[in-house]
């Protein structure tokens, strides 16, 4: 089919105007992406005259897999991320479920859940690690008021306590943003199908899972992998609130690689480190949203 | 009859209740900060703590300001997240409207390349966008922050302001051009006024994004002049002890801002937590 002078106009024009956004997002993504593969395949070393490249295979790979720190972020993380997220929906999703009705306050909900989500993760950070500080923290004081503890805790002292005390920082501050989300899913559902649910003598547990989980699928797969993606590029938290302590014991795959690179300046094997997040992070990505049998919406054109 | 009504009614009660204790939960560690930020250096150290100032004090504000260099942190804080908001919203409408609107090719493609990118975590490109940057002479510089926070909040801004574009009567374009209007008049005039509410709602994530980002500015701006408010904030540190008294009154007037930004655009939020749960 041949183009009209009219049309052939507008596609220029178009890709004109797609053309600066892709420049940008291709030379600070795409390349800087390939770039880390090439470094992570090469021994670099910092001399006077600059960085120098040496290629050498697989070797950082090897020093990589060969990190016992490595595997224990990398088990840190994961675990840190199922807990988190697993969490953080269904505590989401009764949240909204309660708020789904006609009820005074709502709007007031709405504008506070918002809050948490524009609190930069280091303030917050900050503000947990206040409260839970063994001296002086105020949970110590509240904890103790009720009898619950007799005496201050250290709750960042153990690695145990330290990764729930963590945990709960970023459930605290996670959870009124993915209730958002599903809150926006559950108002897409039109009410003439609980309706006829009821007519149909339906439960309201099977009301539910016939009708609410279904419908809210695309939703639920959209917080889902939204937090599973930021949890696997876990740092702000462990970086300010246990420095990755007690010991390694909160260290994150991230803060593996920058403490690598930025610390220690071993570039190569920190880079790997990098590239192998990006590799776990794009299968999980698939694998959730796949689980969810989510799709992307359709292109229309 | 009657026992449906009182199901209702458990079921508001309900509602009540989880509504009251997601305020309280939610609110507290926010009145902690602020209370603490009021208080003298001694009573913050004090066991048991005092539930409020009892002689509230702007002590540490000034502290923040004048002894630390909160100031030029929230001064880079806001010239790095405005210009790259700026400069996402305009790229982010073009693209999107060439999407949406013009005969291109390869649009379902460009998409998914999109959402592929906006997964990926800003860890993979740390070590060589370290090295460019070092090697242009850019670190410790404001568009050290803005280039790559311009390029990571592009995707999610052009899949919200897509949907935008798209739910505007085709009509319109084509009336316009009718009138012998070029692309660029029909987009300026005609189709972008439409779309404010899809640029609003980009801008607003962009710019939340730019305010809380602590990774590329730790690594790229951690010198004492270019440190953003989450970087400064989070190197804070006294001789002896955490100044905590300064931090939180830092991170109080941190956090007024952009709540008040947020609240006041609180319908575009909403708007963009919609598009991104019909679009999935």
């Amino acid at each position: 089919m041949r183009l009209s002078k009219l049309e052939r106009k507008s596609a220029i024009a178009g890709y004109a105007m797609l053309s600066p956004a892709m420049l940008v997002i291709a030379l600070v993504t795409i390349f800087p992406i390939g770039y880390s593969i090439w470094m992570s395949m090469n021994t670099i070393n910092s001399t006077f005259t600059g960085f120098q490249f040496t290629f050498s295979g697989f070797t950082n790979y090897n020093i990589v897999f060969q990190s016992s720190l490595f595997w224990q972020a990398l088990w840190f993380t994961t675990m840190y991320a199922a807990v988190t997220v697993i969490i953080e929906l269904v505590l989401g999703l009764l949240v909204a479920l309660a708020l789904n009705q006609p009820i005074r306050g709502r709007g007031l909900a709405i504008a506070v859940m918002l809050i948490p989500w524009t609190l930069i993760t280091v303030i917050s950070a900050q503000m947990w690690g206040y409260i839970y500080n063994g001296i002086y923290g105020v949970l110590n004081y509240l904890l103790m008021s009720i009898h619950i503890i007799n005496a201050p805790f250290l709750w960042l002292g153990s690695p145990v306590s330290a990764t729930i005390s963590m945990m709960m920082a970023d459930i605290w501050k996670t959870t009124p943003f993915v209730t958002m989300i599903l809150l926006a899913g559950l108002q897409l559902i039109p009410s003439e199908l609980y309706e006829a649910a009821k007519i149909d003598g339906s439960s309201a547990w099977n009301s539910f899972w016939h009708v609410t989980f279904p419908l809210l699928r695309p939703s639920l797969g959209l917080a889902a992998l939204f937090r599973i993606l930021q949890a696997f590029g876990l740092f702000d938290l462990p970086f300010v609130l246990t420095g990755g302590g007690p010991g390694t014991s909160t260290m994150s795959i991230a803060m593996v690689a920058y403490k690598a690179i930025f610390n220690d300046g071993a570039f190569g094997p920190g880079t790997a480190v990098a590239v192998l997040t990006v590799a776990l992070v794009i299968l999980l990505a698939v694998g959730s949203l796949k689980a969810l049998r989510t799709q992307v919406g359709e292109i229309d054109t | 009859m009657k026992r449906r009504t009182s199901r209702i009614r458990i079921r508001k009660l309900i509602g009540y209740i989880v509504l009251l204790g997601m305020l309280l939960i939610i609110v507290a560690p926010f009145y902690w900060m602020v209370a603490t930020s009021l208080k003298g250096n001694l009573s913050i150290g004090n066991f048991p703590p005092t539930l409020y100032p009892h002689h509230p004090t702007f002590y540490h504000y000034q502290r923040a300001f004048t002894t630390y260099s909160f100031g030029v942190y929230f001064r880079n804080s806001v010239i790095v997240s405005v210009i790259a908001t700026v400069v996402v919203v305009i790229l982010a409408a073009l693209a999107s409207y060439a999407i949406a609107r013009l005969p291109i090719r390869g649009k379902a493609p460009i998409m998914v390349f999109l959402l592929a990118i906006s997964t990926f975590p800003q860890v993979a490109v740390i070590s060589p966008l370290f090295l460019i940057l070092q090697r242009l002479g850019w670190l410790d510089s404001y568009q050290a922050l803005i280039i790559p926070y311009v390029a990571f909040n592009l995707p999610f801004a052009i899949w919200v302001m897509r949907t935008y574009f798209a739910g505007i009567p085709k009509e319109l374009d084509e009336a316009a051009r009718v009138d012998g209007a070029g692309v660029l008049t029909t987009v300026f005039r005609v189709i972008m006024p439409l779309a404010t509410p899809g640029l609003f709602t980009g801008g607003i994530f962009t710019f939340v994004a730019c305010w809380t980002e602590f990774f590329f500015a730790l690594v790229f701006n951690s010198s004492q002049s270019f440190r953003t408010i989450p970087v400064g904030i989070a190197l804070f540190s006294g001789q002896f002890t955490i100044p905590y008294g300064t931090i939180f009154a830092g991170s109080t007037v941190a956090v007024l801002p952009i709540v008040l930004l947020v609240l006041m655009f609180q319908k575009w939020v909403v708007a963009g937590l919609t598009a991104g749960a019909v679009k999935g």
